[in-house]
């Protein structure tokens, strides 16, 4: 019996495996066709995360589970994934942050700021170039903007570093967040050597003086440091050009500074706006105001004929440049019918 | 000038000094070492002129003189230094101060014609308002908590007056950043090797490492030529800590500043732990260096930060296999 049936299994084998082939072939098509139906459902409910605008405050109303669920899903398999491939300029710019924020950057310019810019056509055209404007605001926002709305207008410049006070580095958190969205402490060093190695710089020569300006005075340009914008472009062998910012000082408008209270808590002033430290963390957001952003012809400071006139060359240059800045900055609150619009 | 026949050695006994030393009799032309120390280092043995030397005992420089005189010494190189912090402030200062202040009087009874010395990059110290490259004019202003650092600080300083004073020796200070790489290496190395690492919360700087490699490279480079001056030797590239500690495949452990800081002194004082209170301010400002002129001066370094950090870790890596 044993060899009949071996017999019989030899011979119906292949007949056998024909039919279920047949048979898997026809699951398999049924499976696929499934699969791409699926697909294609996901694809209609889940925008690519490339093309789509970020939905940061649109206030979608219903939740999109599918798209939560799959964001959730690959950030649990790239968890821990992203520094792996962290790559950082010598000064700590993180292009991957940049440009996953560069949507974001786009909505504050557009949306949130409604940043007015005028004057774009006096930009120099050779790259590096040294940009100088009135410090506005508690925190980076300004640089930071100033910088994205350059390289929108002007591709050349790339996105141009821009200069941080001292005591933002003291700040846990904000320190890194900064550095790594292009920022520099201000010094003359830093400066030197990005305008070297040809990458533009945003300056604020009125430091935190001018970061702290109180809302009455916020228009009132204060004294430009001692003539560091100007000897670095001098040196470096390159333009300035002057910016007049107009509603950043709004964002985090400064009622008063208190000195007793930084104190305690260990910072150089501690500023009282509407919002800090009432709202507590909340302070630290910005307010929608418009802004508007003037730039003015280059400038190309005189070389000092000799050591002796240095000095006065370079004070008479920074004057001038003050001047310049603060017309930019008159010009920009023509523009505005008031702080909203 | 061609390259010096006779060579002196202070602190032979160290982990660079035996490198350096291989290094040197590696030559084409093998020099005569002359190695000064408080041990005899048994890897060199037969190989080297020994002379056991206490730096901090107050006759060394009168013994330092005689030998480097007998011997006919025409470069040293201090290297005498502690690889590590150690709690006791006044050994430390005994060394590392009088130690070096023992050495230059030697160096000036001996007339010789050049001194490299060892120095760090950690002594500009970490500041907010450092810029983000150091250059060798910057001044140096260490930490006041990191009393092995302005030790160091104020070696420099008698350095510099001390040249002021013999100009017919011409003196290479060579300030080196954190090194790493297979050797056994020191208390910053250690601190890397563990599998969780603790920073400073809120703070993420750059970091600069060099390989020892190149760092023996600049050693012999210095010994071989003359190159008077300050130098900042580095490594090319820096890299977010964070970035390092995850390349390493290892975790961060983010504390408080105020808690890390009263913890690291409290462990320091006890000695559970290698490292003074201010070295945390080395994970959480700025600290890098310029090294351009001297990369010109000395020839390129082979390994950037991240090569000298993966080299590290893997050695380390088989290590812990073992």
């Amino acid at each position: 019996m044993g060899d009949d049936a071996r017999d019989d299994n030899v011979i119906q084998m292949p007949l056998k495996e024909e039919g279920q082939a047949d048979l898997e072939r026809e699951d398999l098509d049924a499976l696929r066709e499934a699969l791409e139906d699926l697909r294609h459902e996901i694809r209609l409910r889940v925008p690519d995360p490339r093309t789509s605008e970020p939905k940061a405050l649109d206030g979608q109303s219903e939740i999109d589970f599918v798209a939560l669920v799959d964001g959730l899903r690959s950030r649990l398999a790239t968890l821990g994934m992203r520094e792996w491939t962290v790559e950082v300029d010598d000064f700590g710019l993180d292009r991957d942050l940049v440009q996953r924020a560069e949507p974001l950057l786009d909505w504050m310019q557009s949306v949130y700021w409604r940043i007015d810019v005028v004057g774009s056509e006096h930009l120099p055209e050779d790259s590096p170039a040294l940009f100088v404007a009135n410090r506005a605001g508690i925190l980076p926002w300004d640089g930071l903007m100033l910088s994205h709305v350059i390289r929108g207008v002007a591709p050349r410049f790339g996105r141009p570093r821009h200069m941080l006070a001292d005591w933002l580095m003291t700040l846990p958190f904000v320190q890194s967040f900064v550095t790594r969205m292009g920022g520099v402490r201000a010094c003359r060093e830093n400066a030197d050597r990005l305008l070297r190695t040809g990458r533009s710089v945003i300056a604020f020569p009125e430091g935190a003086k001018g970061a702290t300006k109180t809302f009455r005075e916020r228009y009132r340009l204060k004294r430009f440091g001692r003539g560091g914008v100007v000897r670095a472009a001098i040196e470096n062998g390159v333009p300035i050009v002057p910016v007049g910012l107009v509603g950043p000082e709004e964002a985090h408008p400064v009622m008063f500074k208190s000195h007793r209270a930084a104190r305690a808590v260990g910072l150089p002033f501690l500023p009282i706006t509407p919002t800090f430290p009432l709202l507590g963390p909340l302070g630290a957001v910005p307010l929608p105001t418009k802004w508007v952003m003037v730039f003015g012809e280059p400038m190309t400071p005189p070389l000092p004929a000799d050591a002796a006139a240095e000095a006065l060359v370079i004070s008479r240059a920074t004057a001038s440049l003050r001047e310049r800045i603060q017309a930019l900055v008159e010009v920009g609150l023509d523009r505005r019918a008031s702080v909203w619009d | 000038m061609s390259q010096p026949k006779r060579i002196g050695i202070t602190g032979l006994d160290t982990e660079y000094g035996i490198r350096l030393a291989e290094r040197l009799l590696g030559w084409d032309d093998p020099p005569a070492l002359v190695g000064l120390d408080l041990n005899r280092p048994l890897r060199l043995a037969g190989r080297v002129d020994f002379y056991p030397v206490d730096l901090t005992s107050p006759t060394a420089d009168v013994d330092l003189a005689e030998r480097l005189a007998g011997e006919g010494v025409e470069v040293l190189i201090h290297l005498a230094f502690r690889s590590s912090p150690t709690p006791d402030i006044e050994e430390d200062h005994e060394l590392e101060t009088i130690g070096s202040l023992h050495v230059l009087n030697a160096v000036a009874a001996a007339q010789l014609s050049r001194l490299v010395v060892a120095s760090s990059t950690m002594l500009y110290g970490a500041r907010p308002d450092n810029p983000n490259f150091l250059s060798e004019g910057h001044p140096l202003r260490g930490h006041p908590d990191a009393h092995c650092v302005q030790n160091r600080i104020e070696v420099e300083h008698l350095l510099s007056d001390w040249s002021d004073r013999h100009l017919d020796t011409e003196v290479t200070v060579l300030r080196t950043g954190w090194t790493l790489g297979p050797s056994r290496g020191n208390y910053v190395s250690r601190f890397f090797e563990a599998s969780v690492i603790p920073t400073v919360m809120g703070f993420d700087p750059l970091v600069q490492l060099m390989h020892e490699d190149d760092l023996i490279d600049v050693y012999e480079e210095a010994i071989r030529h003359s190159h008077p001056g300050v130098w900042n030797v580095v490594g090319r590239e820096a890299l977010p800590l964070s970035a390092l500690i995850a390349l390493a495949g290892k975790r961060r452990l983010p504390i408080p500043s105020s808690v890390l800081y009263r913890m690291s002194k409290i462990s320091f004082l006890e000695q559970t732990g290698d490292r003074p209170a201010g070295f945390f301010d080395y994970l959480r400002y700025l600290w890098m260096a310029d090294g351009e002129r001297t990369w010109k001066e000395f020839g390129e370094p082979v390994y950037s930060t991240r090569e000298a950090w993966s080299a590290f870790v893997s050695s380390r890596r088989l290590q812990n296999v073992r």
